[in-house]
């Protein structure tokens, strides 16, 4: 038994009912440096996640952009007392996963390992954490892979379009800033830089670790708080840099991303979306899910299903602390760019226009919870939970009132989420594609600004 | 088949190894709710059609794996990728459920579905709330006993698949120098094209070439099927009987009679795409899931490539700089199949001196073998492979699935264990010089002057 109780019975037609959803039993507490913890106990493999996540992402780069990928990368190459060889046997001994990552707002730890390792492992992440080194060795070395990857990345439209599309869409604001960074900031950093970014990012208060598997809480409890309660507290002097507001688009913008080689267009359009903590939230999901959010949804029905236009077309809100984004998002082969374009504005255009029934709702809602449980059923899974929890100050009622709360939604209520996040107009749209045979077609749907993907990207648009 | 999940595993050297076993052979663990082979309930149905059932109630969901026993295989040149497309078309319509109404049933109770291709095997897969068990039934028997194939959905749905290869091209490198790579390998047979298919050929697919597949290959004698969740065997079964049994058996497909030759010289391919370092693929002939050797095969591939400490990432990546990225794989498969070494060169690295580092690594194991060390290493590494397997669904479904298709019998699942236990440093050394040898393989490169 996992996540969710429930009074399993016989057969088949038994439905199970919202109520019987809950969150498995965990504690919560704070060390006297702030750092948050959670314990989640979870016997079915003996295994156990970690994650950890600290107010040290991308908004923070300031003009260094990559400053917190690079940053978050090089807590990996060792401490003094886990050199970097022997932190990669060790943990590669044991079959251990430890990754450290940069994301726009924070920076994270996640881990998987042997509840048998687990005095090593949490030694390891401790050490990580609160002694890193910066080798300037490895460090010149994970950028040059980082600076080749960069290169590399331009070479697939799907892994550059999202970053142009936030510094589209965001401007100047630190949403807009590009996690992996550029080839001219990247090639400018070096380790004091990463250092001064660590000491004043990485600290315990303003983070929180989940340990969610199979051990013993009171042990565990006595073991975090021994282990991580030296790791001094700090103060971030800009902590609040992304409170800033965030400029609203006036009308339609179009970048268009020139690659001289591409046969196939891949296109976002996009708008202002929600925060995290929008009480909408669920509501939004259950629309989106019918709008662009699985497999007949509006527009993949439109743009795939009716019309072969492409393999897959889909639409999104990217919910962050203060603010988010919602983008339609597909591609096509360079001759079908403008039917493309034309169906997903036209399906857009339809939810706005004729709304949803109550059968798609009811449809929507089914899928949403039906689809629910998996996406809670590992440790790995329940551990990203708890620190998304902290992160976002929401609390179980998420997950226990779900299905209570995707009921709830009525059609009258569908409709005021339509009007109220789905746009109708000033549109933001990035194509990627041979500018040659794309541009004048671009220029239907606003003012153009065409950039190469060979070129670093400019500052904002 | 689903937009946003969906993949292909067009190239069977990519398909992730899953192997599942009981670890306390390796570790002398004592593990709580490990899955044992008394777990799996077997049946099979008057037509032939074999069920494996794990009852399973961590989460209120449930799940369908039908494994196929057809893939691009099964084809020949004018009809390549056929076997993908036909997966597609699994979900266009039949008699009861007609064009879109089988995602549109499944989604409204709650269900998802998403399928793949491989060389071998077609598996479609369904996600539903347990209570939705017998739609999943009746959706599954409707489209088994009597699809049908309308020409407009035909041509949307080329459309779509003309998509998937297009983007798949558009966005990896790897696509492009993978098919190169095998066309080489595999000169007579059929793993010599594609998954995806060559363009003109999926142009040109039939109607009649799409009737005659459905009836050849979609029997259910032809077909494994696994459901894992919050159910029970005895409903499973009496599903199973009212819903699957009815459909007729057919006779077995026909026999893959083509053998690849002994390769005789080591073959070269160049490839040219605009990129920013050349990309390397080196692929020696391999054997079978079946054949004896799989398992220290297996165990060598992550010796030489998981994790940091692993061999070609220790040279290649960190000590001489000469790649940002590598890997190998080997994975299971019905025929003899092909073990990569696949690598991208750093910035201002002549690929040959990569490649020349890549055979000097080989030829370190070929010579003096590995320490106990690194086989204990490799061993506990499949040890959490194993929990991060069967903490989920649907990774028991899917991983008991594949060793009764590839394996020929799921219980192989749990002598897995101890046939890797068993595997001696010797072993490794042994495989090492009987696979990598130079006429035996195949090197592919990609970069963007092919002209110098």
């Amino acid at each position: 038994m996992r996540f969710f109780l429930l009074s399993l019975s016989a057969f088949i037609g038994l439905a199970l009912k919202a109520q019987d959803y809950k969150l498995p039993a965990y504690q919560q507490f704070t060390l006297k440096n702030g750092l948050t913890v959670y314990l989640m106990e979870q016997h079915d493999v003996p295994m156990i996640s970690v994650s950890a996540i600290l107010p040290a992402g991308a908004i923070y780069d300031g003009d260094k952009a990559g400053l917190a990928s690079l940053t978050a990368t090089a807590l990996k190459h060792g401490t003094k007392k886990y050199p970097k060889a022997r932190l990669d046997e060790e943990l590669d001994f044991i079959g251990a996963s430890v990754s450290t990552y940069a994301s726009k707002e924070s920076a994270g730890l996640s881990a998987e390992f042997a509840a048998k390792d687990k005095d090593k492992v949490l030694d390891i992440i401790n050490d990580l954490l609160t002694a890193p080194v910066f080798d300037s060795e490895e460090f010149a070395k994970e950028k040059r892979r980082t600076l080749t990857r960069l290169e590399q990345a331009k070479e697939s439209p799907r892994s550059v379009i999202g970053s142009y599309f936030d510094k589209l869409l965001y401007g100047d604001h630190v949403y807009g800033n590009i996690i992996s960074g550029t080839i001219s900031t990247v090639t400018g950093l070096t380790t004091a830089d990463i250092q001064k970014f660590y000491s004043a990012n990485y600290i315990p208060n303003g983070s929180a670790i989940s340990i969610v598997g199979d051990f013993n809480s009171k042990e565990m409890k006595a073991t975090i708080t021994k282990i991580f309660s030296s790791w001094a507290k700090g103060k971030q002097e800009n902590a609040n840099l992304a409170t800033k507001p965030i400029a609203k688009p006036t009308g339609n913008r179009v970048l268009l991303v020139n690659k001289d080689d591409a046969k196939e267009t891949t296109f976002y359009i996009g708008a202002p979306g929600i925060s995290r903590n929008n009480p909408d939230y669920v509501a939004v999901s259950v629309i989106n899910t019918l709008f662009g959010g699985r497999f007949t949804s509006m527009l993949n029905d439109e743009l795939r299903v009716n019309s072969g236009l492409t393999y897959g077309a889909s639409s999104r809100f990217s919910a962050l602390k203060n603010g988010g984004s919602f983008v339609i998002s597909t591609f096509t082969a360079g001759k079908t760019t403008e039917p493309a374009i034309d169906k997903a504005l036209e399906v857009l255009k339809k939810l706005h226009t004729q709304g949803v029934d109550e059968q798609s709702l009811t449809s929507a809602k089914n899928y949403v919870k039906g689809q629910f449980p998996p996406g809670y059923e590992t440790s790995g899974q329940l551990a990203n939970l708890l620190t998304q929890m902290f992160w976002y100050k929401f609390d179980e009622s998420f997950i226990n009132n779900f299905q209570k709360n995707v009921d709830g939604l009525t059609l009258e209520k569908a409709k005021s989420i339509i009007s109220t996040y789905f746009p109708e107009d000033k549109l933001q749209f990035v194509l990627v594609g041979k500018a040659a045979d794309i541009k004048k077609i671009a220029e239907k749907y606003g003012p153009v600004t065409e950039v190469q993907i060979k070129e670093e990207p400019k500052k904002a648009f | 088949m689903l937009a946003f999940l969906s993949f292909i595993a067009s190239n069977h050297k990519h398909i992730m190894k899953k192997i599942l076993f009981p670890v306390f052979v390796l570790l002398g663990l004592s593990s709580q709710a490990q899955i044992k082979a008394d777990d799996v309930n077997s049946f099979t149905l008057k037509n032939g059609m074999k069920f494996l059932v794990v009852e399973d109630n961590s989460i209120p969901n449930a799940n369908m794996y039908l494994f196929y026993r057809v893939g691009s295989r099964n084809e020949y040149q004018g009809i390549t990728g056929l076997s993908h497309f036909f997966e597609h078309m699994m979900f266009n319509g039949a008699k009861k459920y007609g064009p879109k109404e089988f995602d549109r049933t499944m989604e409204f109770n709650g269900g998802a579905n998403n399928a793949y291709t491989r060389e071998d095997v077609t598996v479609y897969t369904d996600w539903f709330p347990a209570s939705a068990t017998e739609v999943i039934f009746d959706l599954e028997s409707d489209r088994i006993a009597s699809l049908s194939i309308d020409p407009k959905m035909v041509e949307s749905e080329r459309g779509v698949v003309l998509s998937e290869r297009s983007t798949g091209l558009e966005n990896s490198p790897w696509r492009m120098l993978s098919e190169a790579v095998q066309a080489q390998a595999f000169q007579e047979h059929p793993y010599h094209w594609p998954v995806i298919g060559y363009e003109d050929d999926m142009k040109n697919w039939k109607q009649a070439d799409l009737e005659r597949y459905f009836k050849t290959y979609y029997a259910p004698n032809n077909c494994v099927v696994v459901v894992s969740g919050a159910v029970k065997t005895a409903d499973i079964k009496a599903l199973a009987e009212k819903y699957l049994e009815p459909i007729p058996a057919q006779p077995a497909p026909p026999k893959v009679h083509q053998v690849e030759p002994v390769q005789t010289g080591e073959r070269r391919i160049m490839v040219q795409k605009d990129v920013a370092t050349p990309y390397m693929y080196i692929a020696y002939k391999a054997p079978q899931a079946t054949h004896d050797d799989y398992y220290p095969l297996v165990l060598l591939s992550d010796i030489l490539s998981s994790g940091k400490s692993s061999r070609l990432y220790s040279a290649l990546v960190d000590g001489k700089q000469q790649a940002t990225a590598v890997f190998s794989s080997y994975g299971e498969s019905f025929d003899p199949t092909l073990f990569s070494i696949n690598a991208i060169a750093g910035k201002g690295v002549n690929e040959n001196d990569l490649e020349k580092s890549i055979y000097e690594e080989l030829e370190k194991i070929k010579k003096d073998g590995v320490t106990d060390k690194e086989l204990q290493k490799v061993k506990n590494q499949k040890l959490i492979e194993f929990y991060n397997q069967v903490e989920t669904i649907n990774g028991k479904s899917n991983n008991i699935g594949t060793y009764e298709v590839f394996f020929g019998d799921y219980k192989k699942m749990f002598e897995a264990p101890d046939r890797y236990n068993k595997v001696t440093a010797e072993d490794i050394k042994r495989v090492a010089n009987t696979y990598f040898n130079k006429t035996a393989r195949t090197v592919g490169i990609l970069k963007s002057n092919t002209a110098e």
